[in-house]
């Protein structure tokens, strides 16, 4: 091999290999960050939910530090090379979607768009060779938040909150239905997606047990059944 | 607010365009892997016939020429694919790009090799994929990784050993096969210091050993003729044709994995 060739390829590999080093440090802070609003999070299975506005308010400014490292590895990563370095950081990304979507769906029931969550986590249009939020992605954060939302149909129950699985219902059927209007090819995406009918069925189950017993208020019942 | 349906409705399009140049990508990936093994098959073909008088150049350096002409297609069609593969969409599509490339790049080494006897360097292969249009920083159609550069490469030395041992046979052909294995052995050592970087590396590197065993099985069986028997060049000739086969018969009969190599091989390709 050309000496001149073989020491241009061990530098390009060197730098490289010191990119990672350097992304991946920022990897383990998000990492961290996600952890600790997913504790946070996880409280709202056990707590009523006048209390939920505070639960909120401690994620927040959890959910706006991670902007400042979202910036850092924008600039980390060289030009046109975002899907290159992104696996290092996918599974956090998801998560802080689905933290977001969450933080959203508590606070008025809406759903939180695509350019919603990349506004709340501080990621900027003009990253997009480097750091982006891609649609897949968005998706997953959407199915994890349908996966905890069943579970929180049925805490909310077991608290005395009869009006929420309603809401859940609801909000969830609606996502569903977003999703079966995509044509997924047979990936991780399109299995988890296959998995949420499961929760929209245990949802449903909940809001029949609620409604059957009467536990429900009126009102809410039937702006559910019109959906 | 925007309805769930008209945001899905968006998604749906995105996916779809990503999904639709993905199959894109794989088709013509597909169609670049042709093209190249046909051209190896080529350089091997004309490399290999017997030099004619008055030929102004050698069967290798001919052959070379053409297969380069051959090549010019795949260059052609990575232009075509230019909206497909440039910017950041190289890197998301980078895993149905690459076979096709490597493929190339083993082809498009083994007609260097044929004509210069040396190992193409990354930015000669770089140099074969511009665009002909715009301006020079334009004209890269896509950067070229050090990954795919030496996992293309890799591949070269089983060519080269099919290239030695069919040459053997012929006139000259055991200098060749000699200075072909001096080569094979450079790969081998230089590309060992990469494979704890690069992915899949190591698998071939096996190949090559394996490739590199060969080589030196046959150049053996030369040398050991060669001394017992002080013949003219043309009787030599006719003998080392007899032990080449005898010996790859042999070698079939004490390990199954003859043809499993090859196998291996197909897959690694």
């Amino acid at each position: 091999m050309d000496p001149a060739d073989l020491e241009l390829l061990n530098e390009r590999l060197e730098s490289e290999s010191q990119l990672r080093e350097k992304i991946k440090e920022q990897v383990l802070e998000l990492d961290k960050k996600s952890r600790v609003m997913l504790g946070h999070l996880n409280k709202v299975h056990s707590i009523p939910s006048s209390e939920v506005p505070n639960l909120l308010a401690s994620v927040r400014p959890v959910l706006e530090s991670t902007h400042s490292i979202h910036q850092t590895v924008s600039q980390l990563v060289p030009a046109h090379q975002f899907w290159r370095w992104k696996d290092m950081w996918t599974n956090g990304l998801r998560s802080f979607v689905f933290v977001a979507a969450f933080v959203q769906f508590l606070t008025d029931g809406t759903l939180l768009s695509l350019a919603d969550t990349t506004a709340q986590l501080g990621i900027k249009d003009e990253w997009k060779d480097r750091f982006a939020l891609p649609v897949e992605d968005y998706l997953h954060g959407l199915i994890t938040l349908v996966n905890e939302l069943s579970r929180l149909a049925v805490n909310s129950v077991t608290l005395g909150n009869f009006e929420e699985p309603l809401k859940i219902s609801a909000f969830v059927k609606d996502i569903f239905s977003g999703f079966t209007m995509l044509n997924l090819k047979n990936d991780l995406l399109r299995r988890r997606f296959d998995s949420l009918k499961y929760d929209v069925k245990k949802i449903e189950e909940i809001v029949y047990d609620v409604s059957l017993r009467k536990l429900a208020p009126k009102k809410a019942v039937s702006v559910n059944t019109s959906l | 607010m925007l309805s769930t349906a008209s945001i899905f409705d968006a998604f749906r399009a995105e996916i779809d365009d990503h999904n639709d140049r993905r199959e894109r990508l794989i088709k013509a990936s597909r169609d670049i892997t042709n093209i190249s093994k046909k051209t190896i098959f080529l350089l091997h073909r004309i490399a290999l016939s017997p030099p004619r008088d008055g030929d102004a150049e050698s069967p290798e350096v001919s052959a070379s020429k053409k297969g380069r002409a051959n090549l010019v297609q795949v260059r052609d069609m990575y232009a075509k694919l230019k909206d497909d593969i440039a910017g950041d969409r190289f890197w998301r599509y980078e895993g149905q790009v690459s076979p096709g490339l490597q493929e190339y790049i083993e082809a498009l080494s083994f007609a260097h090799f044929l004509e210069h006897g040396t190992l193409i360097t990354s930015e000669d292969v770089q140099r074969t994929l511009l665009g002909d249009d715009g301006q020079p920083a334009s004209r890269l159609i896509f950067p070229l990784t050090v990954s795919d550069y030496l996992l293309g490469i890799s591949d070269l030395t089983g060519e080269l050993m099919r290239y030695a041992i069919s040459s053997l046979s012929q006139r000259g052909g055991r200098t060749k096969a000699m200075s072909t294995l001096a080569f094979v052995r450079m790969c081998k050592g230089d590309f060992d210091g990469f494979t704890p970087q690069i992915r899949n590396l190591s698998k071939k590197q096996s190949v090559t050993t394996q490739s590199m065993k060969k080589i030196e099985d046959a150049v053996y069986a030369i040398v050991v003729r060669t001394s017992e028997y002080d013949l003219p060049p043309d009787l030599l000739d006719d003998l080392v044709a007899q032990i080449t086969s005898g010996n790859s018969d042999r070698k079939r009969r004490r390990d199954v994995s003859d043809d499993g190599d090859r196998e291996n091989e197909m897959n690694v390709d």
